[in-house]
């Protein structure tokens, strides 16, 4: 008898548990194709550009970085002086796992012409917060298998998680509904990724430390080789740069120093501007102590296209 | 191990599937080495101090009740001692040695104490105050010594409140040790949709909040008052979030296998003094102290200065209790002056109601009391977010003058951190006034419940923050 209710409780308990499951994963699927639509429906905004970065440029020079990059490559210049289309894959905040993410896709459908990598002071320093910004790669996991490997870097449960259909999609409702109206289009003009800043710094100049000891993170720097190694193997010419700071700095940061080291050992050109005097003491040409403004950018593209020039 | 993590829902499926599965006489074993696996998931080597204080907590309570007068007594100092001496070593020696320094640096001499870098073994003060409970209760006659130590241990280590509480009585909890449960569906639902909410707390509200408070106060020198101000309101809504999410989640585990653990938070958002905000928050920890501490101590029994006395005490002890920092002290000081202070004024502020009018619009009364409660204790917890007493005077100043616009890193944030705050108030006031009426989470129609409680998941999987890390009170 009491066996009976026993199984009769797990019986109704596991019926109402699989209903309920049942009712999460379908509203899971349905939302979560609704949102995969509009996302890649998108015509403006961050998400729209490493769509059009994944999935439809055939730019033949194209420029990887954080922030930096997007704000201070003026596409419109590499294209007019060097004759070749360009395209701006720099996106904010986000380290070398997304730089190496977007070349892998890349390469699986065409071939560059020339790239640029922007590199940035402490890129190769351990932070977390390098690893969750990969978030904005999760839309692209299912259909880009040669992602996989650096997205399941994140974490060790990602693949898990990545099994819901909204997860990829987390926290990314607003801005697919931002990416989605007119209005957007016209506030985010395309300018094939380069965003423009307009504002002059005004605040006071930082000094920053680098003679402190930095751990450096060797699946940064790991990544950051078989980046090197990618466009070698793909025989695509590959310029490695750093924009200038507007800081007083002591000593050169860690990140630099191995990075060059690296660029070095693969025979790869490492344009080092981080501090270079022509514009660290110039505040005019800088939006912020990390982005150049649009005078400022006018100024370092020619420097830069002309050492392409030269170099080839 | 984090509540809010894969590891955790892999461990909590797998233990509680194994608990129901083993006969009752071996379940504590069970429970005893998932909670030992729980624990070392953070820093292994600290299992060994939480082992040194059940040792002398086992043995300390068997010899408490077996002697009688100075003896007795001297066994439950030596109890104390034990507790409180690994909480100083661990929590509070470089506390006490940078303020003995800066003592003797003014008389020109230097501190021969070296510092000690150590990582604090995380929730040692709750398990602490947990393990101090018994030898206390013994003690006190309230309760016989537990003789087996596994069930003792247990106590001690339970693992959906060992590292942030509630911090449980021996009362309430040594006995169900001993209590079979049956397996339950109706129990372990109910026990999952407190797990749901709790989760929804933490990662929807607290550490989408938190985005915006870290922001705000890692880089004040960047802030202005207006955003300090907003950042400051945020907080409060985020480590209550925060703190009664991860309640809530363990509570919510307990009761899955049949495990009844206490309440410690009853919406203390709507709060209409200080005093009541006390009894809503942190129940665990606050009648702990009062039991403990402020009746020991003589609690109202004496002068009314004493009174204001023994209450100042409590909470100076309290917010130290929180972290070895003058920012928790100044803290718990703060709060112990709103009570004394509220007590000071009571005539007058009833007065002042009468001579304006609110006591003839009672609700409104009511709000304007929720409202200066909840202002009064975010100011307050400008000193537990601040890092340092000259940043969070630092925050004051820049507040006083209320300079600047509002720091927004992208419109989605400040939608988000609102919306969260809105669903999150729309709940807690359903469920403070309406107590009655309609309810979507205990609603008889097993589809209407179905789909809240799968609306919140949704919602968790769509909007939550993955990436928002430890709870706030795992530092204590």
């Amino acid at each position: 008898m009491i066996k009976s209710i026993y199984s009769n409780t797990l019986k109704s308990f596991f019926f109402k548990l699989l209903i309920f499951l049942v009712f999460v994963f379908i509203t899971d699927r349905l939302l979560g194709a609704m949102l995969k639509k509009y996302y890649f429906k998108q015509e403006a905004g961050y998400d729209y550009l490493t769509t059009y970065a994944i999935e439809k440029t055939s730019a033949d020079l194209l420029i990887f970085g954080s922030s930096r990059a997007a704000n201070i490559f003026n596409t419109g210049m590499f294209e007019t002086q060097l004759s070749l289309s360009c395209f701006n894959v720099g996106r904010y905040g986000e380290p070398v796992f997304y730089h190496y993410a977007v070349l892998k896709t890349t390469l699986k459908r065409y071939k560059p012409k020339i790239i640029l990598l922007s590199f940035d002071a402490g890129n190769f320093s351990t932070y977390q917060v390098s690893y969750d910004r990969m978030a904005v790669l999760l839309p692209y996991y299912k259909d880009h298998p040669e992602i996989r490997d650096i997205v399941a870097l994140k974490g060790p449960f990602e693949k898990a998680k990545l099994l819901s259909n909204i997860y990829p999609y987390n926290s990314l409702l607003l801005p697919i509904i931002s990416g989605n109206i007119a209005y957007s289009k016209r506030k985010f003009p395309h300018l094939n990724g380069y965003i423009t800043l307009e504002e002059t710094f005004t605040g006071e100049l930082q000094t920053i430390d680098y003679t402190k000891e930095t751990a450096l993170d060797s699946k940064k720097i790991a990544m950051y080789k078989a980046f090197i190694q990618d466009c070698k193997e793909a025989k695509i010419p590959l310029y490695i740069i750093c924009p200038p700071y507007l800081i007083n700095s002591i000593g050169t940061d860690a990140s630099i120093i191995e990075a060059k080291k690296i660029a070095a050992e693969n025979y790869i050109d490492f344009f080092d501007y981080s501090s270079d005097s022509f514009f660290t003491t110039k505040p005019t040409l800088f939006a912020d102590y990390r982005h150049l403004n649009k005078e400022g950018v006018t100024l370092f593209c020619n420097r830069i296209i002309k050492k392409i020039k030269n170099a080839n | 191990m984090l509540f809010n993590s894969f590891h955790f829902l892999f461990f909590f499926v797998i233990v509680t599937t194994v608990y129901f599965l083993l006969p009752h006489n071996k379940r504590w074993l069970l429970l005893l080495a998932s909670s030992c696996y729980f624990y070392m998931a953070f820093v292994p080597i600290y299992i060994l101090i939480l082992g040194f204080t059940i040792v002398v907590d086992y043995i300390a309570g068997i010899f408490i009740e077996k002697s009688a007068g100075k003896r007795r007594r001297l066994y439950l100092i030596i109890s104390l001692i034990a507790n409180i001496g690994i909480l100083c070593v661990f929590k509070y020696y470089n506390f006490i040695n940078e303020n003995f320094s800066f003592l003797l640096h003014g008389f020109g001499l230097s501190n021969p104490m070296p510092y000690l870098s150590i990582l604090l073994p995380i929730g040692l003060s709750f398990h602490t105050f947990q393990a101090m409970s018994y030898t206390i209760e013994v003690y006190r006659g309230k309760l016989p010594a537990e003789r087996h130590f596994g069930i003792y241990a247990l106590y001690v280590m339970f693992y959906p409140q060992l590292v942030a509480g509630p911090i449980e009585r021996p009362q309430n909890l040594l006995h169900q040790f001993r209590q079979k449960h049956s397996f339950d569906g109706d129990r372990v639902f109910e026990g999952l949709k407190i797990m749901i909410w709790g989760l929804f707390k933490k990662l929807v509200v607290a550490d989408r909040l938190g985005i915006y408070v870290n922001g705000a106060y890692n880089h004040l020198d960047q802030q202005d008052g207006m955003t300090l101000i907003m950042a400051t309101i945020f907080f409060s809504f985020q480590i209550y979030c925060d703190f009664s999410g991860y309640s809530d989640m363990a509570i919510g585990a307990a009761k899955v296998m049949g495990f009844d653990l206490m309440t410690n938070f009853k919406r203390p958002i709507f709060a209409k003094s200080t005093g009541e905000f006390w009894k809503r928050w942190h129940i665990s920890l606050s009648t702990w102290f009062k039991d403990y501490l402020y009746f020991p101590l003589g609690g109202n029994r004496g002068t009314v200065f004493r009174t204001y006395i023994n209450l100042m005490i409590v909470f100076l002890i309290s917010g130290l209790w929180h972290g070895a920092n003058w920012t928790y002290i100044i803290w718990g000081g703060i709060n112990g002056f709103y009570l004394v202070f509220a007590i000071i004024t009571k005539k007058y502020r009833e007065k002042v109601g009468e001579l304006i009018g609110l006591n003839k619009f009672p609700r409104f009364n009511v709000f304007v009391q929720i409202v200066v409660t909840f202002i009064l204790i975010s100011l307050s917890r400008v000193f537990f977010r601040a890092t340092s007493v000259a940043d969070a005077f630092a925050v004051f100043k820049k507040m006083l003058t209320l300079k600047g616009s509002i720091f927004n890193d992208g419109a989605a944030i400040i939608i988000y951190c609102f919306s969260a705050i809105f669903m999150l108030l729309v709940v807690e006031f359903k469920r403070e006034f309406y107590t009655g009426s309609l309810s979507f989470s205990h609603n008889k129609n097993f589809w209407v419940r179905t789909s809240y409680y799968c609306i919140l998941i949704i919602l968790i999987i769509l909007v939550g923050v993955f990436d928002g890390g430890q709870f706030i009170y795992f530092q204590f």
